[in-house]
């Protein structure tokens, strides 16, 4: 399934999707004429959303740099001005990911486990696991019939099989990390990354490069390492069926077919991925009113 | 002052307070586990105080033991071969993780302490047999005391340590009491405080105190966040930080009560004052909640689990396990499935000597809070 940019819904092969602001969706509470927003402060990058009558009216993607706060500030208010909206028309703004309390004009913080969750029940309803790989954190989230989190699993202490990871391995292999995907998807032998730290990793990277295995090759099989420390993750889990994956890392479909592979499960990813967590803030937002 | 921050002041600083009483002639013997017979230690005129690792870099232990050792073992050594425990006579090694036995072993080759002594319980603890071999392996570590100190043991002796015990046991178990009734009457932190307290303040005025607090704490009115946050159970092994509680609190939710070695299984039961004093203790050990490194029947400790969950109304349990402790992550799965078979949400926690950065462990309590 692919949605637009902005995360609308579409029609999907074996999903029934309901229409904007209609169904059972946590959604029906809102108050039709509110803007609402969320903003996703992430390690690597800030995302704001902003929600309206049940659709998502834009979204916004900056590079988080030094200050979380000021990051998610901007982010906002550069979608805000896109938008041409001024902030007095938003009624309420949920700030979520690891700076979420540094977004100080938000009404309420809430965990980007329940923001990406929130996010993949309002954009697929039928959506039981959600898988979120941002910068430094990867997330398994099971969802109930409501879209209510039931159970999750994250990383903790090592950010290997994260966006960092892969920034890591871009810069040694001097590849562009959005080329990656459609490099590894032309691999035919994937080499064997076999180091789980990030660093050794990286020498191990190198030490193919110097061998001189092919890019696409070991992109294949970094793609692969990371894949079977998320499968890991997801496994423990529980994960079931519809799989979405959300997260900056879910624009890279080497590692989304990888992953698809060691599940045995098909993944749905849909454009706004990178900005789910943002849209599920928004959503969140509009239905606490 | 004001007896909370008196026990406040022993927990923050138990070696400062070890080296005061070392001072004033009382032989200081560490030990590491709930199953340690303590009151043996006190009854030899000795004073037991627990040692819970260190919050700070392990080098030197890591020379002689493997990295999956729990930090609790390593930290220990690590403090042994430092110096830092120079205030102990020596330490008490009870048989229960393979660890704890290994370290036994390893704590004797590298150090120079005057006094050790293994105390090889056994792991059943539903027999005649492993009943009586435990009251002898208790009277051979009596006479290890009574030789290293100079000193025998009377009868009136152990009846005054049993009912120092008993005392701070009952204290505890009031507190623990309130706790439930009225969550947030003393902060996360605070209790663990008192918990420290009690494992390493001399018995007797430790003892007083908690009875103090207990009655003092009884007669206050409901606490100001009474009904405010979640009522959450604690479950697993060791866990001495602070922050733990902390961030529970900062994100919605309170403890109202556990299963920790820190915690309810230290506490919980008598000893009976009166006939063979050994025999007492020992029967105690055999009717006390397990750990799993002890056993007593397959599904005695989640059937215990959920019966105490429910008992105290709790909207979900944390497990809290140490990294590597193999006895805990075996029970594990089955004590997640007995709670899942209940309808009790739970969420594990893998803890070390440091804590996961902060920002991860506030993101995962605070998705737990929304979700229960």
């Amino acid at each position: 399934m692919r949605g637009d940019i902005s995360g609308r819904r579409r029609e999907s092969p074996g999903c029934t999707v309901e229409k904007p602001g209609s169904g059972a969706t946590a959604i029906e509470e809102r108050d039709e004429e509110m803007y609402t927003a969320g903003i996703d402060v992430g390690s690597i990058t800030a995302k704001a959303a902003v929600f309206k009558d049940g659709a998502v009216l834009g979204t916004k993607v900056i590079f988080t740099g030094y200050s979380a706060g000021d990051a998610g500030r901007r982010v906002y208010e550069e979608l805000l001005g896109e938008l041409g909206l001024d902030a007095s028309s938003v009624s309420r703004i949920v700030s979520t990911g690891y700076g979420r309390n540094s977004v100080t004009f938000a009404s309420k913080a809430m965990t980007e486990i329940i923001c990406h969750g929130a996010g993949a029940h309002f954009l697929n309803p039928h959506v039981r696991s959600v898988i979120d790989v941002g910068g430094q954190d990867s997330k398994v989230i099971i969802l109930n019939g409501e879209g209510r989190v039931s159970d999750f699993a994250m990383n903790d202490k090592c950010a290997a099989g994260t966006g960092r990871f892969l920034e890591v391995m871009a810069r040694a292999l001097e590849v562009d990390l959005a080329d990656f995907g459609q490099l590894s998807l032309v691999s035919d032998e994937p080499s064997r990354i076999s180091s789980i730290c990030t660093v050794f990793a990286e020498s191990e990277v190198i030490s193919l490069i110097s061998k001189g295995e092919q890019r696409k090759n070991i992109i294949a099989g970094i793609h692969d390492a990371v894949a079977s420390r998320i499968a890991a993750l997801a496994k423990r889990t529980g994960i079931r069926p519809p799989v979405m994956m959300t997260g900056g890392v879910a624009r890279n479909i080497g590692v989304v077919k990888a992953l698809e592979r060691k599940l045995e499960l098909p993944i749905e990813v849909l454009e706004s991925a990178q900005t789910n967590g943002a849209i599920g803030a928004a959503v969140i937002a509009a239905r606490h009113g | 002052m004001d007896v909370l921050d008196e026990l406040r002041k022993v927990a923050d600083n138990p070696y400062g307070y070890a080296r005061r009483l070392k001072g004033e002639g009382r032989a200081v013997i560490g030990y590491f586990c709930s199953y340690t017979p303590e009151e043996i230690i006190f009854a030899a005129g000795a004073h037991s105080m627990r040692l819970f690792g260190t919050h700070g870099e392990i080098s030197r232990a890591d020379a002689h033991l493997q990295a999956y050792c729990c930090s609790v073992v390593r930290g220990a050594l690590e403090e042994a071969l430092s110096g830092e425990l120079n205030f102990l006579e020596g330490a008490v090694f009870p048989h229960t993780c393979d660890s704890i036995q290994r370290l036994s072993d390893i704590w004797r080759l590298t150090t120079r302490f005057k006094f050790f002594a293994d105390v090889v319980l056994p792991v059943k603890l539903t027999t005649e047999s492993s009943r009586m071999y435990m009251v002898e392996v208790l009277e051979r570590f009596a006479r290890e005391l009574e030789s290293a100190f100079g000193a025998g043991i009377t009868g009136e002796k152990y009846l005054d340590s049993i009912r120092t015990f008993n005392k701070l046991r009952a204290g505890m178990a009031d507190l623990y009491r309130l706790r439930s009734a009225r969550p947030g009457i003393v902060s996360g932190s605070d209790f663990l405080a008192v918990v420290k307290a009690a494992m390493s303040m001399e018995r007797r005025a430790c003892a007083d105190m908690i009875t103090r607090l207990a009655g003092e704490l009884g007669k206050k009115g409901p606490s100001s966040n009474a009904g405010g946050g979640k009522r959450i159970m604690l479950a697993g092994g060791v866990c001495d930080h602070p922050d733990v509680y902390r961030l529970i609190e900062e994100s919605g939710g309170v403890v109202v009560w556990d299963d920790l070695c820190t915690g309810t299984r230290a506490f919980e039961g008598m000893i009976r004052e009166g006939g063979n004093p050994l025999e007492a203790i020992t029967e105690r050990y055999m009717t006390r909640l397990a750990c799993p490194a002890k056993h007593r029947s397959l599904t005695e400790r989640g059937e215990r689990l959920v019966r105490d969950a429910k008992e105290h109304k709790v909207r979900g349990v944390i497990f809290l396990l140490l990294k590597f402790c193999d006895p805990h992550d075996f029970d594990y799965p089955y004590l997640k499935e007995s709670l899942d078979r209940e309808g009790i949400p739970s969420m594990l926690v893998e803890l070390e000597h440091q804590l996961p950065p902060e920002g991860q462990l506030r993101t995962r309590f605070e998705t737990f809070m929304h979700t229960i």
